[in-house]
C-alpha cells in the first residue's frame, strides 16, 4: 500500500458520502416534478437542483477517474439540460426513466466505489433514454416501477459511509474543552512540582489540587457529553429515502400511498442512523404489503382510496421513539391465532391475549401473508426486524386495531456509546447489565427453583420464568453450587423476561460502551465491552440476545422444539 | 546504512523452543503480561481482551493456535500487539528477543518451507547467520479461522 492509495480511499469515502446526499437530491426533485408533469407543468428551480446535483456528481467522479459514472451523469445531465433551455417537455415518461436512471447510477457509483460489477442494463438504457427524448413531442403512459422499485430502496440503504459531517460549532466547543483540560493538566503538574520541591504551603497545596480534580471531573464529563453531541446525526438522512421507495412500491402494487414524515430534524448516534435504515424499511414494506389495503378494499370499507403511512420520530426522555403506522386493515388475530395453532405455537384450548397473539408475529418463520409477495418475501421475517433493533439496544413492538391500522414502535437508545448498568459477578468475571433491561434483581430460595423438561423456571409476580445460569450460558465453567439462595437478576426486553443467575450484585454503573474486536466477535449474549476506573474490563451483557436464545415465552405460549432452533 | 529495501526487520520471539518472526512494520507494541478478561463463546484459542490504554484488544495464544502444548506463562513471557490495518491483537509468546536486521535474499518465500507445526502460518523462513528464523504471516494467524460463533445466520 502506498500513500496514493490511501488519499485516493479517503476521496472515495467522500465521494460516497457526497454522492449519497445528492442522489437523495435527485430523488427529492423527481418526487417534487413528478405532480407537475402531470399537469405539463415544470419549476424550473427544481430543474436547477437536478441539473447542480448530476452536475457534481460528474464533476467529482472524473476528478477520481471513475469514467463510467461521470459519463452517464453526463448523460442525465444533459437531459436536465434540454428541459433547462425549454427544449424538452416534462412528461411522466421523462419523470419514469429519469427515476430508473438515478438508480443506475447509483448502481454505477457502487461499481466505481465497490468494485462490484458493473450494471449491465446500463447500455439498454441509453438507448431508451434516447428513444424518449426524441419522441417526446407526444408523451403517453408506459412505466415500469417495478425495476425501480426493486433497485431504488435496497441498494441505497446498504451504503453505510464510515464518515460524518459535524457543525462547525460543535468542534469548537470540543476544542475548547481541550483546552481546559490541557490548562487543568499544567495546574496538576505545578502542583506536583511544588509538592516535590516542598515549595508552598500544603494545607494551599492540597485545595488547589482538589479544586484542579473537581475542574478536571467537570470538563471531561463535558467532554464526554459534548463528543457524543458531534456524533448526532438528523435521522433525516434515513427518513429521506422513503418517499421515493413508497412511491415506487406503491405503483407496482396498484395502491395510492400517502406518505407523512414527522420529526426528521430528530438526532440519534450516527451508528444507530446507519444501522436503523433497514429494518425500516422492512417495515414500510410490511405496511405497504399486508398493511395498506387495495383501493376498491378501502372504497367498501368506506375509507379513502389514499391508504396513509406516517413515519414519525421523536425524543422521549432518554431514547428516541421511531414509529411507522398505517391506516390499513391491521392484524387480523384470528388469523395470527390461526397460524400459531398450525404451527403448534399456542395451545387451541387456552385463550390469548392480544399481546400473546401479537409476540408470535416475531416467531421465526411466522407469516401471516396467504401468499408470499415478491415484496416482503425476502426471506426476512419479523423476527429478523426486531433482532437487528435488538443490536441497537432498541425494541421493537407492534399495536394493531382491527381495520383501522397497525403501529410499530420502536424504542432506541439516545446513544451507543454511555449506558447505566448493573455491574454482577458471574464465575469470578465481571459483567454489565444494562439498566434499561434490568426489571428487578432479587434473591430467591433455591427451593423455588422448578426443574422442567424445558429447563428451570421460577415463579416471579404470578409469571413463570425460565432462568439462565449465567456461568454456564456463558461458558465460564463450573461454579460451587450454591445450596440456600439463589441471586437473580430479571432481565425484560422485547416483552419477555428472564432470570440469570449471578455470583454477586456488584453496583450501579455508568459505562462507556466499547465494541468487541471484530477478531473476536460476534459473540452471542455479549454486546461489547467496558473499562471499569481501576482499568480492569467487564464485558456487557447483550439481554436482547439472551433472551432471544432462550425463547420461551412466559404464559401460555408452548414451546416447540424445532421452531426455535437455530 | 542499508535501505529497507534488502532487508527486513523482524521482531524475533521464542515458543517452545523454536525462533518466530514477524515484520517490525506490524508490531505496534510489546507488553508484560496483564490479567487477561475471558470473552465466553470464542474459539479456543483466545485467550480475551486486555485494556490497552481505553482500547479493548483481544489476546490470542500463540501457542494453542499454532498447535503447540499449553504451558503456564513464565517472567518472560510476553504479549505482542500487532497492528492489521486499524485493528489490533495482542498475541502471548514465551519469550521476545531481539530485533534483527534480515537480508531478503536470506528469506525463504516458497510454499511448504516447513512440515507440519501450523505450515498455513507461515510467511517465510528467514536465515540469519545460522538461525533460522520462521516468518509467521500475521493476518493469516489471526484472520485464518474467523469466530463463527455467535455470527448469526438468518436465511430462514
Amino acid at each position: 500500500m502506498n500513500d496514493d492509495s490511501f488519499d485516493r480511499s479517503e476521496l472515495i469515502r467522500y465521494f460516497k458520502d457526497e454522492s449519497d446526499e445528492l442522489l437523495q437530491q435527485v430523488d427529492a426533485d423527481l418526487l417534487k416534478l413528478e405532480p407537475l408533469a402531470a399537469s405539463s407543468r415544470t419549476d424550473p428551480e427544481i430543474i436547477n437542483s437536478l441539473f447542480r446535483a448530476l452536475h457534481t456528481i460528474k464533476g467529482s467522479a472524473g476528478m477520481l477517474e471513475l469514467h463510467d459514472v461521470s459519463a452517464f451523469a453526463h448523460k442525465l445531465e444533459n437531459v436536465c439540460d434540454l428541459v433547462r433551455n425549454g427544449r424538452l417537455p416534462v412528461s411522466s415518461v421523462l419523470i419514469e426513466i429519469l427515476f430508473e436512471g438515478r438508480d443506475l447510477l447509483n448502481a454505477y457509483i457502487r461499481a466505481g466505489v465497490d468494485g462490484t460489477p458493473v450494471p449491465q442494463t446500463g447500455i439498454g438504457f441509453a438507448e431508451r433514454l434516447d428513444t424518449v427524448v426524441l419522441r417526446l413531442s407526444g408523451p403517453e403512459e408506459n412505466e415500469s416501477p417495478q425495476v425501480a422499485a426493486e433497485r431504488g430502496g435496497a441498494a441505497s440503504a446498504k451504503s453505510r459511509p464510515r464518515t460524518i459531517r459535524v457543525d462547525i460549532a460543535r468542534l469548537d466547543v470540543l476544542l475548547d474543552l481541550v483546552g481546559e483540560l490541557v490548562i487543568t493538566k499544567n495546574r496538576i503538574m505545578q502542583i506536583g512540582t511544588a509538592l516535590a520541591r516542598d515549595d508552598g504551603d500544603p494545607a494551599k497545596l492540597f485545595a488547589d489540587l482538589n479544586a484542579a480534580s473537581a475542574l478536571l471531573a467537570r470538563t471531561s464529563t463535558d467532554l464526554q457529553e459534548a463528543v457524543m453531541h458531534a456524533r448526532m446525526v438528523r435521522i433525516s438522512g434515513v427518513f429521506e429515502r422513503f418517499p421515493r421507495v413508497v412511491r415506487d412500491l406503491a405503483k407496482s402494487h396498484g395502491k395510492e400511498i400517502e406518505l407523512t414524515i414527522e420529526g426528521a430534524e430528530t438526532d440519534l448516534d450516527k451508528t444507530i442512523v446507519d444501522e436503523i435504515g433497514e429494518p425500516l424499511m422492512h417495515l414500510v414494506r410490511n405496511c405497504i404489503d399486508h398493511g395498506i389495503e387495495s383501493p376498491k378494499r378501502r372504497r367498501e370499507c368506506g375509507k379513502p382510496e389514499a391508504g396513509r403511512i406516517e413515519l414519525r420520530a421523536a425524543h422521549e426522555g432518554n431514547s428516541v421513539v421511531v414509529q411507522i403506522s398505517d391506516d390499513g386493515g391491521g392484524v387480523n388475530l384470528d388469523r395470527v391465532r390461526e397460524r400459531g395453532i398450525a404451527l403448534g405455537l399456542i395451545n387451541p384450548d387456552a385463550r390469548q391475549t392480544e399481546r400473546e397473539l401479537l409476540e408470535l408475529l416475531f416467531v421465526p418463520g411466522f407469516s401471516t401473508a396467504r401468499s408470499v409477495s415478491e415484496l416482503s418475501g425476502r426471506g426476512v421475517g419479523m423476527d429478523v426486524v426486531r433482532r437487528a433493533i435488538g443490536r441497537l439496544s432498541g425494541t421493537l413492538e407492534v399495536a394493531s386495531r382491527p381495520g383501522l391500522g397497525t403501529t410499530f414502535t420502536i424504542r432506541l437508545p439516545l446513544t451507543l456509546a454511555i449506558l447505566g448498568a448493573l455491574l454482577v459477578r458471574i464465575a469470578g468475571e465481571l459483567y454489565a447489565i444494562p439498566l434499561d433491561a434490568v426489571s428487578v434483581s432479587l434473591r430467591i430460595d433455591a427451593a423455588e427453583i422448578a426443574d422442567t423438561q424445558t429447563g428451570e423456571m421460577f415463579a416471579h409476580r404470578e409469571q413463570v420464568l425460565p432462568l439462565i445460569r449465567g456461568a454456564e450460558f456463558f461458558e465460564l465453567g463450573a461454579l460451587p453450587e450454591k445450596d440456600d439462595d439463589v441471586l437473580v437478576v430479571v432481565l425484560r426486553a422485547a416483552n419477555r423476561e428472564v432470570g440469570l443467575v449471578v455470583d454477586e450484585f456488584v453496583g450501579d454503573q455508568e459505562i462507556v460502551v466499547k465494541p468487541l474486536s471484530e477478531l473476536v466477535g460476534p459473540v452471542a449474549g455479549i454486546a461489547g465491552g467496558t473499562i471499569l476506573g481501576d482499568g480492569s474490563i467487564a464485558l456487557i451483557v447483550d439481554p436482547n440476545a439472551l433472551i432471544s436464545e432462550v425463547h420461551r415465552g412466559p404464559g401460555s405460549i408452548v414451546v416447540s422444539g424445532a421452531m426455535h432452533q437455530r | 546504512m542499508r535501505t529497507t529495501s534488502d532487508t527486513q526487520q523482524v521482531v524475533v520471539f521464542a515458543l517452545e523452543g523454536n525462533e518466530f518472526g514477524i515484520d517490525i512494520t506490524e508490531v505496534r507494541e510489546i507488553d508484560r503480561l496483564v490479567p487477561i478478561t475471558r470473552v465466553p463463546r470464542v474459539p479456543a484459542h483466545v485467550e480475551g481482551i486486555i485494556n490497552l490504554r481505553g482500547q479493548l484488544v483481544p489476546v490470542v495464544d500463540l501457542r494453542t493456535r499454532l498447535g503447540m502444548p499449553h504451558a503456564i506463562p513464565t517472567k518472560s513471557a510476553r504479549i505482542i500487539v500487532a497492528e492489521i490495518g486499524a485493528r489490533s491483537i495482542g498475541m502471548i509468546v514465551d519469550e521476545v528477543r531481539e530485533v534483527v536486521r534480515i537480508p531478503v535474499d536470506q528469506i525463504d518465500r516458497s510454499e511448504g518451507v516447513l512440515e507440519g507445526l501450523a505450515n498455513e502460518f507461515v510467511g517465510a523462513l528467514g536465515r540469519v547467520d545460522e538461525r533460522l528464523i520462521i516468518l509467521l504471516d500475521v493476518e493469516r494467524v489471526l484472520g485464518a479461522e474467523a469466530p463463527t460463533v455467535g455470527a448469526d445466520k438468518e436465511d430462514a
